[in-house]
């Protein structure tokens, strides 16, 4: 059942990634990359650039410098790419349409106007292979439903239903757990380790939780400053390791802090 | 738990600077002076109303005028209200359905091109500043001139009647509406429209599928808004000539009927009564409030 273009190796290279907001540098020459069938977790404190990496790539910032490469093919700074998919921490399905139409919204990128001007004009074939992605994450029961009834849980598994529909090689996932409980979150993680191990999606996700990275990923990518501090397999990141990433935001905030009751007294 | 000590108190920063309080009063005064100085541009004063009272007693209640000769005649005044029903009640009533069809015509014909222009001039669906900056552009040109000045323009053009008020409603409307919606759009919740945008929608396919799906209620709130606000506005239209109950209060106003204008103008409170409910019903039914 599942296309041909998921078995072809395809692999996500991020090189020298550079972006700043004002004088805030907050991509520092970021360079790593994601092969197909692996699932990278991109761990760091807040500010250290994880997310924004995540949306360079995906065109929704525009790097200062860098190059992205998915599968041979190079990126436009700024421009989305038919092979990369995204899902979000706050999930951003269309509540008010069905789960179907939020997965075939997915194809948009390759339907021409004719067929996308409403969601009365999806093709036939675009709505049976939606709905295949659907069966793929377990919810094909609940296509006619309106997303924004189904659970936190089932809602990120259908935006993960519409990076399917997308036909996308690599799948990135800004803290896609975050906002779910801990039930939901293994059933997601879960999802996105076997879209790795049975369909060859190259995966990397920005994860708040070492526990969770550590079970789920193969490797784990440590960010600092808006650059790579290590680059692991996942089993050799320890908890101390882990700790070193948060301690610099930890004593900047104490600083802070230090020097504004310094400023008042 | 041991009941815990009472922390010192500490001293509370005040709540307003000398400075503040400087510029504070200077605005007061810039207000006032500039209210006085417009008082007296418009003569108004409290003493003229007083002294015209009996103007405004004869409007609403009659005049007993005695001529020369000694004859006496009444004319009559706003009350007692002019309740005839063939001559006066039944086609006050055409005229209020009619002023209701040019408020409807006017909103609906505007639909097409306000959704153009709403969708032109909201940042959510057109990064193209040159094109969105043309956009609110000619809204606000449009929207500067009145429904009335419109009503008169085509009134010249046309002639008399409802039709002219329909034009003038629908272009003024597109303006209003046009404003209103791509103010929601602006509003609306960004994420799946990135959603989208990563997975390489135009954006018309961004419009079509992330933003007006999310913000219909609220612009099917604005159109019923806009519906209530046209029907009073083609009342206005009606006294410079474009058609509906607004023409006739008009025509009885020249004509001294002041008893029969008076049966319109309640005729004219009920519809906008019965209108404003009905639009605040349905804005509840669709969910926009």
């Amino acid at each position: 059942m599942r296309a041909d273009h998921l078995s072809a190796a395809a692999t996500l290279r991020v090189d020298g990634l550079r972006k700043a907001f004002g004088e805030k540098t907050v991509l520092d020459g970021l360079t790593f990359d994601v092969s197909s069938g692996e699932v990278v977790s991109l761990l760091g404190a807040n500010g250290s650039g994880k997310s924004t990496s995540l949306r360079c790539v995906v065109g929704l910032e525009r790097p200062d410098a860098g190059t992205i490469v998915v599968d041979g093919v190079t990126g436009k700074p700024g421009e989305a790419m038919p092979t990369v998919a995204m899902v979000f921490q706050k999930i951003h399905l269309v509540p008010r349409r069905s789960v179907l139409d939020n997965v075939c919204a997915g194809a948009l990128g390759r339907l021409g106007l004719s067929r996308s001007w409403s969601v009365l004009a999806f093709p036939r074939e675009l709505q049976e292979e939606a709905m295949a992605c659907l069966d793929r994450v377990g919810l094909a029961d609940r296509a006619r439903e309106k997303a924004g009834r189904l659970s936190g849980g089932q809602q990120q598994r259908v935006a993960v239903a519409r990076a399917l529909c997308q036909r996308a090689k690599v799948l990135l996932a800004d803290e896609p757990v975050s906002a779910l409980d801990p039930a939901a979150s293994e059933q997601v993680m879960n999802l996105l380790r076997s879209l790795a191990d049975d369909d060859g999606l190259a995966v990397a996700a920005v994860l708040h939780q070492p526990d969770l990275a550590r079970r789920f990923s193969d490797r784990i990518l440590g960010l600092a400053g808006g650059s790579l501090v290590f680059d692991s397999p996942a089993a050799e990141v320890d908890d101390d390791t882990v700790a070193g990433l948060y301690r610099p935001a930890l004593e900047a905030l104490e600083a802070a802090e230090a020097a504004r009751t310094k400023e008042f007294a | 738990m041991s009941i815990a000590t009472r922390p010192p108190e500490q001293a509370v920063p005040p709540r307003f600077r000398p400075s503040g309080i400087a510029v504070g009063v200077a605005i007061t005064l810039g207000l006032i002076i500039v209210h006085w100085y417009a008082a007296v541009q418009t003569n108004t004063s409290p003493k003229e109303l007083i002294e015209g009272w009996r103007g405004l007693w004869n409007f609403l209640f009659g005049l007993d005028k005695t001529f020369p000769n000694g004859k006496t005649i009444h004319q009559d005044g706003a009350f007692p209200l002019d309740l005839r029903w063939s001559e006066t009640i039944r086609p006050g009533l055409e005229y209020c359905l009619l002023t209701i069809w040019i408020g409807l015509l006017g909103t609906t014909l505007s639909i097409p091109a306000a959704l153009l222009f709403a969708i032109i001039s909201s940042r959510t669906t057109n990064r193209f500043v040159p094109l969105w900056l043309a956009g609110r552009a000619v809204m606000s040109v449009l929207r500067a001139i009145p429904e009335t000045v419109y009503a008169l323009m085509f009134i010249a053009a046309v002639g008399f009647g409802a039709f002219p008020g329909v034009i003038a409603l629908a272009i003024h409307n597109v303006a209003v509406m046009g404003k209103l919606w791509s103010e929601s759009m602006d509003e609306v919740d960004q994420g799946p429209v990135e959603a989208l945008r990563v997975a390489g929608a135009s954006p018309v396919q961004t419009a079509a599928h992330a933003v007006l799906p999310a913000v219909m209620p609220s612009l099917l709130g604005l159109l019923l808004y806009r519906f209530d606000t046209n029907v009073r506005s083609s009342v206005i239209l009606g006294t410079v000539g474009a058609g509906g109950i607004g023409f006739f209060i008009k025509t009885e106003v020249d004509s001294f009927h002041f008893d029969t204008m008076m049966t319109y103008v309640c005729m004219v409170i009920v519809l906008i009564i019965v209108i404003d409910l009905f639009s605040a019903w349905l804005r509840r039914k669709v969910g926009a409030v």
